[in-house]
């Protein structure tokens, strides 16, 4: 009985509700108006019924307390907005008439909403009052209403992620199938930036130079951060002197090691002079200039400047194994070097990932270093895809064109973070 | 095999953590270095192990002269605290592996494999991955791994420190089986004394890197050679009430106790201490005791269900003694208690030697 007054107390308070909104909107059926009024007696009824059953309110220290507080609070606030839309109390308050219209559409609105909620609060003391039933927060409570403070705190963050990242993300994609040139548009071209984009040979180029540039970077600054990292481990004396040099690239930006490279590479002033005047008078060192391989010179200055960090990561991983493995290991005759590849790299694997996240999210956005070694020079030979996006959208003042290249990192990023999401936590289960 | 260690030092840097220290182990023996935490225990047996560069002296092995040897080649086996279990490699896989490295043939392999598992019953675990099973599974695979190596010394560093009180005393019992079944040679470190009066055949105390006594159990127990190890070995730990010993009396205050029955091991008079093992007073139903009968008042009482520790004051310093648990003991009681000289130790005040 008491579980059938509930339920039918809220569903009478809801249905009322939606019905009102429908004939507010304008489905103004003659039983669609009658239903409101029915459906709130009703509820009225089970209220009563309700409170007959719980014998007397006691309410002290009930988590509906304030939700009832706060309804009533809600009605005295609908029933002020009425109160401002009567001509009484307009004539007594000479500044409101000058937003009349606003309050009269809120007139009809208000009353109801007042009788409304009052009932809602009524109810709401009854279902509090009673010792059994809905004792237990419902799954909208407990969403929206059970530790409310921390969900309050993470608002801010929720917009943020939602508008930094899907809204943002969605506008790109969107003006990618659009004929947007300086300004964005909304004049839809189907899929032809992204054939113009195909067909483009710069971008064929960037594209290319990216593969060898990330599969290089990947695997060398994974190898030699992960060989200095091992060296580092061996108790060596003045480690922190070594660490803080092998770091030292990292502090500086790509700019400036761009222009060091750049120095050091180009004939005239770096290497190729240093050792022709050693007296190798025909030797030749301009990777810079040479377009089959620039693109190993961007990637010395970026190994130059990375590895170093890898490196540190590595040897906090190392440092993180417990010792009684390596004498476990020394025990059972397992040599040095099988003991990394076989028991220390795989302990760790987290370091590993992180690391290779770290290193993925530096080869795709890898710009400034091309900027200020090459400028993407010699012609195009060492143009990658961050500079065609940028060039195209401030330079070229074509922002679809932009925009479609963008959206192909994207896509070229989710190709490989999803199977790899899917690998590390679609397969926790199995463990 | 035996083992014999000749005047070891150990230095890290300027800190010397093994002072001249020389110990001989037995064939089949079962050693435990015992000692409180940071004395060097570890140290040692990493030296046996071959894990640590020795500054100075020999460590043979059965004969041979292991002291720059390579861990591997010494024929030791040894179990962490830790476990130092493999993590990504399956429990046969942890035990494989460093005999498919010393290139072992796969029929041998499968059958020292087997057997070790027979032993410590971890067959049904041979598949699992140690993040699957418990401490106490994964200790005994850390001892299969030992096993299965075929050597002639174990080495234990610790092995029952992070297991839950029971399952230690379980698998201290399966140690103790192990040896009996094996008959190596053991060297355990512990710093638990309920771990070495249980296992060891003898027992070496340490403390600074230095062995302050080595000798059985119950040599340890009832004669041990100075006040530190008077005061480690046994819990609840001894009493010592200070004084001088004037010929065959030792007087503390106003009491005197009489030390006829004695077994003194020098000639001895001056300041002193007197220690009393809480389970030696004598309470109730006694006579005749030669040493000291005294009344004493109850101050605090301890129950542990088999016995009740009771604290008083004798000759102006705390003394405890134990009573049966069923006995019914309340503070503010008065009890007469007897301490029986010849199971008493006497300490040289300076230098805390047994006299
Ligand atoms: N690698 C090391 N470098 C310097 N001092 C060490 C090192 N290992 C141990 N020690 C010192 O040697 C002493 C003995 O250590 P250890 O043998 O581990 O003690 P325990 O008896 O607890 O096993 C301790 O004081 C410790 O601080
Ligand atoms: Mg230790």
């Amino acid at each position: 009985m008491r579980e059938l007054a509930e339920r039918g107390y809220l569903w009478c308070i809801a249905l009322a509700f939606v019905a009102f909104v429908l004939v507010t909107i304008g489905l103004d059926y003659a039983v669609l108006v009658t239903a409101p009024w029915v459906l709130l007696a009703l509820a009225g009824i089970a209220a009563v019924l309700l409170i007959v059953e719980a014998r007397g309110v006691a309410l002290a220290a009930n988590r509906f307390k304030w939700y009832a507080i706060g309804w009533v609070v809600a009605a005295v606030v609908a029933m002020g907005l009425w109160a401002l839309a009567q001509k009484d109390v307009q004539a007594a308050w000479p500044a409101l008439k000058s937003f009349r219209k606003m309050w009269n559409v809120f007139e009809p609105f208000a009353l109801f909403a007042a009788a409304l909620f009052v009932l809602i609060a009524i109810g709401i003391l009854a279902i509090g009052t009673l010792d059994k039933g809905m004792h237990q927060p419902g799954r909208l409570e407990r969403t929206f209403a059970v530790n409310m403070s921390a969900k309050v705190a993470a608002v801010p963050m929720a917009f943020t992620a939602i508008g930094v990242f899907v809204i943002s993300t969605g506008w790109t994609i969107y003006h990618s199938f659009t004929n947007s040139k300086l300004l964005p548009k909304s004049q839809f071209i189907g899929l032809d930036q992204y054939e113009r984009l195909w067909s483009t040979n710069r971008w064929l180029v960037s594209i290319e130079n990216l593969a060898i540039y990330g599969i290089c970077m990947l695997i060398f600054s994974l190898v030699i951060g992960f060989v200095l990292a091992a060296l580092m481990d061996q108790k060596i004396r003045f480690e922190s002197v070594f660490r803080t040099i092998f770091l030292y690239p990292f502090a500086l930006s790509f700019i400036v090691t761009g222009l060091v490279w750049q120095w050091l590479l180009t004939p005239e002033f770096g290497v190729q002079k240093i050792v022709r005047d050693l007296g190798f008078e025909n030797f030749t060192f301009d990777p810079l200039f040479n377009a089959d391989w620039v693109i190993y010179g961007i990637l010395f200055a970026a190994l130059w400047q990375g590895t170093g960090f890898v490196m540190v990561l590595m040897l906090a991983g190392l440092r993180g194994i417990d010792q009684e493995i390596w004498k476990a290991a020394r025990v059972d005759g397992i040599p040095m070097w099988k003991t990394y590849i076989f028991i220390v790299i795989p302990m760790m694997r987290p370091v590993f990932v992180t690391a290779l996240v770290i290193i993925a999210a530096g080869i795709i956005k890898v710009y400034d270093l091309v900027v200020a070694q090459t400028s993407g020079g010699p012609g195009i030979a060492s143009e990658v895809p961050a500079k065609y996006v940028y060039d195209l959208m401030f330079g070229g003042q074509n922002l679809g064109q932009g925009f479609a290249a963008s959206t192909m990192m994207l896509v070229s990023v989710l190709v490989v973070l999803i199977p790899w999401a899917y690998l590390e936590f679609g397969g926790r289960k199995r463990g | 095999m035996s083992v014999s260690i000749r005047h070891l030092d150990l230095n890290f840097g300027p800190v010397e953590v093994l002072k001249d220290l020389n110990i001989e182990i037995h064939e089949g023996e079962f050693l435990v270095l015992l000692g409180a935490s940071g004395c060097g225990k570890s140290t040692l047996l990493n030296c046996i192990a071959g894990l640590l560069e020795v500054s100075d002296g020999q460590i043979f092995i059965s004969g041979k002269n292991v002291t720059w040897e390579e861990p591997s080649k010494r024929g030791i086996g040894m179990v962490f605290q830790s476990y130092a279990l493999y993590p990504q490699m399956t429990v046969r896989g942890n035990l494989e592996f460093g005999l498919k490295n010393a290139k072992v043939p796969k029929e041998e392999r499968d059958r020292r494999v087997a057997r070790a598992a027979e032993i410590l019953q971890i067959e049904p675990l041979l598949a699992r991955k140690p993040a699957a099973l418990s401490g106490g599974q994964r200790q005994r695979v850390a001892i299969g791994r030992a096993l299965v190596r075929d050597v002639d010394v174990f080495l234990f560093d610790e092995p029952l420190s992070n297991l839950d009180a029971k399952l230690r005393a379980d698998l201290r019992v399966e140690l103790k089986k192990l040896h009996h079944a094996l008959d190596n040679t053991m060297i355990y470190v512990t710093h638990d004394q309920v771990e070495a009066m249980t296992l060891a055949d003898r027992i070496a105390i340490m403390k600074d890197g230095l062995i302050q006594q080595l000798g059985s159990p119950n040599e340890i127990y009832n004669a041990p050679v100075n006040k530190y190890v008077a005061d480690f070995i046994g819990s609840p730990s001894m009493n010592f009430l200070e004084g001088v010993v004037e010929g065959t009396a030792f007087r503390t205050g106003d009491t005197v106790i009489d030390l006829s029955t004695y077994g003194f091991t020098a000639e001895a008079s001056g300041p002193a201490w007197i220690g009393i093992r809480p389970e030696h007073v004598l309470t109730g139903g006694f006579s005749d005791v030669s040493g000291l009968t005294a009344e004493v008042t109850v101050s605090i009482v301890e129950p542990m269900g088999a016995d009740t520790l009771v604290w008083t004051q004798l000759a102006g310093t705390d003394f405890r003694f134990l009573v049966d648990g069923q006995m019914e003991v309340k503070e503010g009681d008065r009890m007469q208690i007897g301490i029986d000289a010849s199971r008493a130790s006497l300490f040289d005040k300076s230098s805390e030697n047994r006299i």
